[in-house]
């Protein structure tokens, strides 16, 4: 049986050597994927696309845990004008970025006369997102949104309803904590540290307040709905509703401590879901999801995440890259992503897909948040506006300034970027 | 003094017959000083002074990399965006408040260390091989495992304070404490370099000094006032001088304990000139914050230097 094995992989092993010799031209793909967006179901819709063309190889790379050690990581790469990566997956806020900076090549070459109507078969956001004066410069290689995750058992256990309002929520914590007794569970897990996450949990309550932070290019900041944001974080650790060190919670905390088990509630993207899932989760089957709730008087509000395939500009292999690319964020792919990746699609209809909603039921529900997910906003100048906002609210969370004086700040900052 | 020893220097030429300076008027002569400066000189341009022209070329113009758009000068608008930039005030404060608790920090602790690892041990190198280890210790090294140690659920510092009965704090969640954490982070790893050149200055110190100050009848800390410290001012004046210049680069044990939260409360300017630099890709204002620094370390480097002049 073994032996048998291993002759038939020598064989294949062979005869795959022998098929790549003999083609002309072997193209090698370098693709920078997010570790946390499951690399390694990534590999297998790349081994589909290797097995169908036999003359690219793709190689992954990978690095960082999180958006921003990433983006730093592609900039040093990109200002190198390093030819070594092909393909980058970018986060939804950098595309339009890396268009200014001439790091990406356009696809509308490719594409041809219909890059337009091709671009409508995805998410209006995202057709938006990666289309800059007219230039298609990235393809949707997922979608992505923010969620309430909740704890099934706990909230039937004590009959309450999942939360539409953030006072709801609070009310809601705090009788479950109260009753359960149980020193480590925290009523609400949110993303206090300064990264990218920061910068949603601010634009979450000021979004639904019906208040938007850039208006045709130009900033209009509403300072009392930015008070009342950071209050609502700020009173979350002051009831005891969220834990103390909030300010040190990023990402994949919140998602770790979820899934151990001591959270009720918890603000996150659509990826944890899958992990709450799995064979190690204390969860598992006890996880409940729903759109994010409103302020009183609001509408509930999303932020729109997902992430995007950009070929660089400094690539050796670009006609291969956005062949490959356009590959990547077709329908099938999008579909398989899903169903073994728990991804969001980013093509309207994959949400109702039969094969979908057997492997991810809750995804029928996700598709209106995502549709009504916020954008952050689009500008060259976007890292400096996200870290001015994140240290804002990672401030205010640690004490180091009230809300009035963030708002201030952020305010006086803000101005200073976009100008 | 200095220019009474220069004078020395130039009559003591002029006595010694021709003027000494003509001899690099001989073509053969100079050629060949030509030659043997050009490959320092070639060297030292490419390294040094292209870079720093460069940076100052750069501190006056529009230059972002994310922009798309190739640089224009820009005058002085850089400098002038510093002025109103709450953040540059903020992190160049906290970079002057570092220097001035970690420096007279690590000096003391140094001195002390030193003061200990010259006793007369049997065995001496145990005590200096512990003196070296903290030096040796890549500064990010030093700041990931400070880090560790000062974290509220599972550091080691707030397990010993809650073995003796106090209540932890959240060290980074409080500008304070984190500010706190730093500095004493610091002080550990620098106090072994200060201990390190002391140590080298204790040792020139004669025996004979202290022999004859116990035939005179001065106690210990007589002794320790008037011989080991005056003697100790030069190499305390050069430890003082590497320690200034880097804490005033500060970068490391900050960036990896806390990367300058919460907010931007335990940012230093070398911290700000590398985020708007590298994450922000803004080379001209990064520039002109370099320079401020650039400016900071020469001033301070033009104090301590007339002091040795002074002194020596």
């Amino acid at each position: 049986m073994t032996l048998n094995k291993t002759m038939t992989l020598l064989l294949a092993g062979a005869a795959v050597t022998l098929s790549a010799s003999v083609a002309t031209a072997q193209t090698n793909l370098r693709v920078f994927v997010s570790s946390q967006h499951r690399p390694d179901v990534w590999r297998k819709a790349f081994d589909m696309y290797e097995a169908k063309n036999a003359n690219v190889k793709v190689t992954i790379e990978t690095g960082g845990n999180t958006s921003e050690q990433q983006a730093q990581y592609l900039n040093t790469v990109m200002t190198a004008k390093d030819s070594s990566l092909d393909i980058m997956i970018l986060d939804v806020i950098r595309p339009a970025q890396y268009a200014a900076a001439g790091w990406t090549v356009p696809f509308n070459e490719t594409l041809g006369s219909d890059a337009a109507s091709y671009m409508k078969r995805y998410l209006p956001a995202y057709a938006e997102a990666n289309t800059v004066d007219g230039k298609v410069v990235a393809l949707p290689a997922f979608a992505d949104a923010m969620f309430l995750y909740y704890r099934k058992d706990l909230l039937e256990k004590h009959s309450i309803q999942p939360p539409q309002t953030w006072d709801e929520l609070a009310a809601a914590a705090k009788k479950v904590t109260d009753a359960e007794k149980d020193p480590n569970l925290q009523g609400l897990s949110f993303q206090g540290k300064a990264i990218e996450g920061a910068v949603c949990t601010f634009l979450l309550p000021y979004w639904s307040m019906g208040k938007q932070l850039v208006s045709d290019g130009k900033l209009s900041f509403d300072k009392d709905a930015a008070v009342k944001s950071l209050k609502l974080w700020k009173d979350f650790v002051d009831q005891g509703v969220a834990k103390k060190n909030i300010a040190e919670v990023a990402t994949d905390d919140t998602r770790k401590e979820f899934q151990a088990g001591n959270v009720l509630f918890a603000v996150n993207w659509s990826y944890a879901w899958g992990q709450f899932q799995g064979a190690e989760s204390a969860v598992k089957d006890k996880v409940g999801v729903v759109k994010l709730p409103a302020v009183q008087g609001g509408q509930p509000a999303s932020c729109l995440g997902g992430w995007e395939w950009g070929v660089s500009a400094y690539s050796n292999n670009k006609t291969e890259a956005q062949k490959f690319v356009q590959y990547l964020s077709s329908p099938e792919i999008s579909e398989f992503m899903a169903i073994n990746a728990a991804l969001l699609p980013q093509f309207p209809e994959v949400y109702t897909d039969a094969d979908v909603t057997k492997a991810v039921p809750w995804f029928a529900n996700a598709k209106p948040v995502v549709e009504t997910a916020k954008a952050r906003p689009v500008t060259p100048r976007y890292n400096e506006v996200s870290e001015i906002i994140r240290t804002t609210v990672n401030g205010v969370l640690a004490g180091q300034s009230t809300p009035e004086e963030g708002a201030t700040q952020m305010e006086g900052r803000l101005r200073r970027v976009l100008r | 003094m200095a220019t009474a020893s220069e004078t020395t220097l130039v009559t003591m030429h002029n006595e010694s017959g021709t003027k000494w300076w003509t001899r690099f008027l001989d073509p053969s002569e100079r050629t060949l000083a030509v030659l043997l400066l050009m490959p320092a000189a070639l060297l030292l341009t490419l390294i040094i002074v292209y870079p720093v022209g460069r940076l100052i070329w750069t501190s006056f113009q529009n230059l972002s990399l994310t922009s798309g758009v190739p640089a224009t000068f820009a005058g002085f608008e850089n400098y002038s965006l510093m002025l109103d930039d709450p953040v540059f005030w903020e992190t160049t404060w906290n970079t002057v408040l570092i220097t001035l608790i970690t420096v007279p920090g690590a000096l003391l602790v140094g001195l002390a260390l030193a003061l200990m690892a010259n006793l007369p041990f049997n065995v001496k190198w145990p005590v200096r091989l512990s003196l070296l280890i903290p030096w040796a210790l890549p500064l990010s090294f030093a700041g990931l495992i400070f880090a560790w140690f000062f974290h509220s659920e599972y550091g080691v510092v707030n397990d010993v304070l809650r073995r003796i009965g106090i209540e932890g704090v959240i060290w980074f969640n409080s500008a304070n404490w984190a500010f706190a954490a730093i500095c004493l982070t610091i002080i550990w790893k620098t106090s072994s370099f200060m201990a390190l050149i002391i140590l080298a200055g204790l040792q020139t110190i004669p025996r004979s000094l202290y022999e004859a100050a116990d035939v005179d009848g001065a106690g210990r800390l007589r002794q320790f006032f008037e011989i080991t410290l005056p003697l100790l001012k030069p190499a305390i004046v050069v430890a003082l001088i590497f320690r200034t210049i880097t804490a005033l680069q500060t970068f490391d044990i900050p960036f990896t304990m806390t990367r300058g939260g919460p907010g931007t409360s335990t940012a230093t300017l070398a911290m700000y000139i590398h985020q708007n630099t590298v994450d922000f890709l803004d080379l001209g204002y990064g520039s002109a914050l370099a320079m401020v620094m650039f400016v900071l370390s020469m001033g301070v480097t033009a104090v301590y230097l007339r002091m040795i002049r002074t002194k020596g």
